[in-house]
């Protein structure tokens, strides 16, 4: 096309036509490579693909294969499958006929009795259905049945029911309706039920092993039959821990409807059975395994007559949780206990109801135990709730000081040792704001954690804020921002964001909306945002862990699927602990918080119900105060969200956990939270000592 | 030397390419609608039409300024698309930059619709390039090693940020387009051939390694993609190399593409005829070839690519007339986006490469690429339109 041969006096004139012929050679080569390789699939293959779309598209080619199994830490079965075999029926493209039916059902009846039972057997089978089958071994005489005008007059259908109606009770004792044949009869009543190219169960209880070989063994005769292994997911621990698990969905569900092409993209079919909640969800590429694949090669009439593995099946790989499910069991039973003892308490005024506890290894992010009771008021019944621990949220009070005088340290409002007066807040003419009591004139922020002091924190947001306080009178210089600044180191904690725990949701918690000096305070104190409570437990992890937010996770290990029952296979990959972020500040800042955290323990807030302890525990209490309003907004009582977080041992701390009891009522309460946070800590070192002692 | 032709001249033989190929097109998804009605309310063709609409008005905006000024634009149009990725890679602002099909990639505007910037990029990087190459050759003339260098570390600067942007979204089918198109720029910069051949060495040594080093240890490199995001990018390997055993992930698009392509055979099905291609998610959209193919056969088929052959050859019949190197290389670059794209979408239903979420230019449904094509088909009428030809040209 180009003419390329003249020489020119400048080179550069030149190179620029010569690369682009040789662009355009290029891409002539690659066109003709196109070109070739559709002659390939289209002329050469084209005919042998028409084959296999006629071969394979109208025959069930593939076959369930089990779902991966979820252990526990300790290898223990959480969630297994069952077995659960059945008898399907397939019919051809534009179903068969009567007769076709009838054959196969009188064959099929040879190796499966569909009901045991024979006095239910012959209640099944009605008249109606027995003059059908005397219709079809006597077909000739039943046409007789008909006159030239029925003939004319009637259609197709209204024949038929007239053949029927006029067969008499004298005919149909010709046949000896014995068990044998009314068995028959069943099984053509459930293979007439079926669609064209749809499976339909026709027996899947109660049938016998023999029953099933025995149909296996003849699957080539009984052209449509299949015989099948479904399985169904056997949950090991009962309703322990059964939100995480979460569930799938049964074969008439299917793949969920809203993104089917995303299932569907990945080789699902539509009645494919997916984890829709939980784990089952989060893992489902990692649990769902691989279908076998079955070519059956048939002749042109529909018949098998062969078939062949194309792709072997595989079961999904397992789960190993991070979770010690004796645990987890032992918790749930503490936390409703205490429930119990504080709902015939004080604490109860109407109003209480939850109770919720965290606990991971603060240094790897294993979650240990997720527990939450609600007891129903309506029904009077206490259960598992144990999902409220990652969706409710509610203000923690004053454990998330720790994480106020941080970002005191982090904002440069406070120092190492820096002092203020415990003497409440009086801005303008609102009500003062103070401690639960007077704490003293001069506290250090350690002070400060271990007598939980409120106004050490209002200070230190006041300061935070840039504000000039002067007592009452209005502040002065009140930035807003001070919101953000907050809200952006607490969050470095975890509190206010996604813990990234390995599940498909979990809640954030609510952000209260009004930007007022009065909520910045409450901020301080824990009295303004709300918190899960597995968002705490990150946050005291964080403490506890230096500084590093690592990231909650469920899943430990995925495996494998082992060769033989009950035995594991190879580790496919190992879940190690991934640091979310680094609280960013020098260490002995965070060396500060937990030496306040330590004597919250020793000579603070939790000394008296702690005294004796025979393990050394740091952390923190909190009271936050949770009025309740009727419709118009006058508060008709007042409770309060009692909460503890904590972790133990103070060296190299192994456990960390969070508590709240929502609402609790006023007055001398029943120290709930102190009560599960001792007897979830003892029974963790008591199980730990069992398993090395195993 | 040579007396100037004044009458600008309109390319007629390109305007003809396109509308055949609008044809094809929107006659397709007329085809294909039946089966769409059964999963969406829109009608594709008529809003196809609309789309071929619009870019032909936009051509006739584009053709009333000189090209030239793209040069003064090139930056401005370079920020405004690099903005709209580092947007998409923060996914702000929220609600607005939205996920499709697992990637981040989409901007979704009240009334207008749907815009994907990763499309409008392609152009605003050529024309970027283009100047980019133009500027430096009417620096420094002459070509070093040295100065080969410098310029091709500009343009490594340039086009490897947008690259890795639209990477991370993930969308493996534009980082591929773009790689094409800097390719082609590169090879008609004029850098020295020895330069270029130790780059196709690097590269061919690169894919070598990658290989080897997923035989020899596909344990650790399966562990290291997933650590790095890349997952998506390997199933879609697997999916290529070993069909039948990765079925139910990476491959099950491409068995049902072979067997939808390779059923239609000699003659075709008959228009509308589509049993298999309308089981394979996209058909109307990237994996609209295998409709293609399905309905019309190898005469179908091999008519398309035949029509796509005319369009490249006619753009570098213009690539070539221009006696501006900055429109030589638009013209390029554009033909760098063109080929790229036809040989990947076919390519990858044929089996010849792995699957990539990439539109067939022109015929594909979609808002964003139609456009993109027609504003470059403009850009392209433009350059033929202001080129000079010279009575007595002593060149030729």
């Amino acid at each position: 096309m180009l003419d390329q041969k003249k020489k020119k006096k400048k080179k550069k004139r030149l190179q620029l036509p010569l690369r682009l012929n040789i662009l355009f050679i290029f891409v002539f080569g690659l066109f003709s490579l196109l070109v070739i390789q559709l002659g390939v699939v289209q002329i050469i293959n084209g005919e042998e693909a028409q084959q296999k779309i006629n071969q394979t598209e109208n025959t069930p080619s593939e076959k369930p294969v089990p779902r991966g199994k979820i252990y526990d830490r300790n290898l223990d079965v959480v969630l297994d499958n069952e077995a659960v075999k059945s008898i399907t029926y397939t019919p051809p493209k534009n179903g068969d006929s009567a007769a076709n039916r009838l054959k196969l059902a009188e064959k099929l009846a040879e190796f499966v009795m569909i009901i045991k039972d024979e006095e239910e057997l012959k209640d099944e089978i009605n008249e109606r259905d027995k003059k059908e089958y005397w219709y079809l071994k006597n077909t000739k005489d039943a046409l007789d049945k008909l006159t030239e005008e029925d003939r004319k007059e009637l259609t197709t259908g209204e024949q038929y029911q007239t053949v029927l109606d006029r067969i008499t009770e004298q005919e149909l004792t010709t046949i000896s309706w014995n068990v044998e044949l009314l068995n028959v009869l069943a099984i053509k009543k459930e293979l007439d039920q079926a669609f064209e190219l749809s499976p339909h169960v026709i027996v899947n209880e109660g049938i016998t092993d023999e029953e099933y070989a025995q149909v296996s063994e003849h699957l080539l005769e009984l052209s449509g039959i299949d015989a099948v292994i479904d399985w169904e997911r056997k949950k090991m621990f009962g309703t322990t821990f059964n939100s995480y698990i979460g569930g799938i969905s049964d074969s008439e569900e299917g793949i969920p409807r809203e993104n089917s092409d995303y299932y569907l993209a990945n080789g699902y079919t539509w009645n494919d059975r997916v984890g829709k909640s939980g784990l089952e969800k989060q893992y489902e590429n990692i649990l769902r395994g691989r279908k076998e694949k079955i070519q059956f090669t048939t002749d042109t009439k529909g018949n098998v007559i062969g078939s062949e593995v194309v792709v072997e099946g595989q079961r999904g790989k397992d789960l190993i949780l991070t979770l010690d499910m004796q645990l987890q069991q032992a918790v749930d039973e503490i936390v409703e206990e205490e429930l119990k003892k504080a709902m015939n308490s004080v604490n109860n005024n109407g109003y209480l109801q939850d109770a919720l506890v965290a606990m991971m290894d603060p240094q790897t992010g294993d979650v240990l135990a997720l527990s939450a009771v609600r007891y129903d008021r309506e029904d009077k019944t206490y259960s598992d709730n144990s999902y409220r621990v990652i969706y409710d949220a509610h203000e923690p009070g004053s454990t998330v000081k720790g994480a106020t005088v941080l970002t005191g340290y982090e904002t440069g409002a406070i120092d190492i040792g820096t002092r203020f007066s415990d003497k409440a807040i009086q801005i303008a003419n609102d009500p003062p704001k103070k401690s639960y009591r007077f704490l003293g004139y001069s506290l250090s922020e350690v002070d400060a954690l271990e007598m939980s002091s409120n106004v050490y924190m209002f200070r230190t947001a006041l300061k935070i804020s840039g504000a000039t306080y002067i007592e009452g009178e209005n502040l002065r210089n009140f930035n807003n921002d001070a919101f953000g600044i907050m809200r952006k180191h607490f969050s470095e904690f975890g509190l206010g964001v996604e813990t990234g725990i390995d599940l498909p949701f979990e809640a954030t918690g609510v952000r209260g909306g009004d930007p007022v000096a009065g909520n910045l305070l409450d901020l301080a104190i824990g009295q303004y945002d709300t918190y899960t409570t597995l968002q705490l437990a990150q946050y005291v992890s964080t403490i506890a862990n230096d500084g590093y937010r690592v990231k909650p996770h469920l899943v430990k290990e995925i495996r494998e699927p082992g060769n033989e029952e009950n035995k594991l296979g190879p580790v496919l990959k190992q879940n190690t602990p991934e640091v979310l972020n680094r609280v960013s500040m020098d260490d002995r800042y965070i060396d500060r918080v937990q030496l306040g955290f330590e004597r919250v323990f020793t000579g603070g807030t939790a000394r008296s119900n702690w005294s004796g302890f025979e393990y050394d525990v740091a952390g923190k209490t909190g009271t936050a105060e949770k009025p309740k309003f009727d419709e118009s907004g006058n508060q008709i009582a007042k409770t309060e969200n009692l909460s503890l977080i904590g972790y133990s041992p103070v060296e190299n701390p192994e456990v960390a956990f969070a508590i709240i009891v929502p609402e609790n009522g006023t007055g001398d309460q029943y120290a709930v939270h102190h009560e599960i946070g001792k007897r979830i800590i003892s029974k963790y070192y008591e199980l730990k000592k069992n398993r090395i002692e195993d | 030397m040579s007396q100037k032709n004044t009458n600008p001249t309109i390319d007629y033989t390109l305007i003809l390419i396109i509308i055949t190929l609008a044809i094809i097109s929107i006659f397709t998804l007329f085809t294909l609608d039946p089966y769409l009605k059964q999963s969406y309310s829109q009608t594709f063709y008529i809003q196809q039409l609309v789309w071929y609409i619009g870019g032909s008005i936009l051509i006739v905006f584009i053709m009333l300024v000189d090209y030239d000024r793209l040069r003064q634009i090139s930056w401005l149009l370079y920020g405004v698309g690099m903005v709209m990725l580092i947007l998409l890679f923060f996914h702000l602002p929220p609600g607005i930059a939205i996920k499709v099909n697992g990637a981040w990639g989409w901007f979704s505007f009240p009334v207008i619709g749907t815009l994907q910037p990763a499309e409008f990029m392609k152009i605003f990087l050529i024309v970027f390039l283009a100047h980019l190459i133009v500027a430096h050759n009417e620096k420094y003339p002459d070509h070093t090693i040295k100065l080969d260098l410098w310029l091709l570390t500009k343009i490594a600067v340039f086009s490897l940020p947008p690259i890795f942007f639209i990477g991370n979204q993930p969308d493996l089918g534009g980082v591929l387009v773009l790689t094409a198109i800097t390719a082609c720029l590169i090879l008609i910069s004029g850098i020295k051939w020895r330069i270029i051949f130790s780059l196709v060495l690097m590269a061919i040594l690169g894919v070598i390694m990658v290989v080897f080093l997923y035989i020899s240890f596909p344990e650790q490199v399966d562990t290291f993609v997933e650590a790095t995001g890349f997952d998506h990018v390997e199933s879609r390997f697997q999916g290529w190399l070993s069909t039948e055993e990765f079925g139910q992930s990476g491959g099950y698009q491409l068995i049902r593409a072979m067997l939808a392509i390779g059923s239609g055979q000699l003659n075709g099905k008959g228009i509308g005829q589509v049993e298999i291609a309308q089981t394979i998610p996209h058909y109307h959209t990237d994996m609209i070839f295998t409709a293609i193919a399905e309905s019309f056969g190898f005469f179908g088929t091999s008519f398309v690519i035949t029509i796509y052959f005319l369009l490249i050859y006619r753009l570098i019949h213009i690539a070539l007339q221009s006696n501006d190197p900055f429109g030589s290389y638009i013209v390029t670059g554009i033909v760098g986006m063109f080929t790229f794209q036809v040989f990947q979408n076919i390519g990858m239903s044929i089996k010849l490469l792995p699957i990539t979420g990439l539109p067939l230019p022109f015929i594909s449904y979609g808002g964003s690429s139609t456009l993109t094509y027609l504003i470059a088909i403009g850009i392209v009428l433009n350059i033929h339109y202001r080129t000079k030809t010279y009575m007595f040209e002593s060149d030729k």
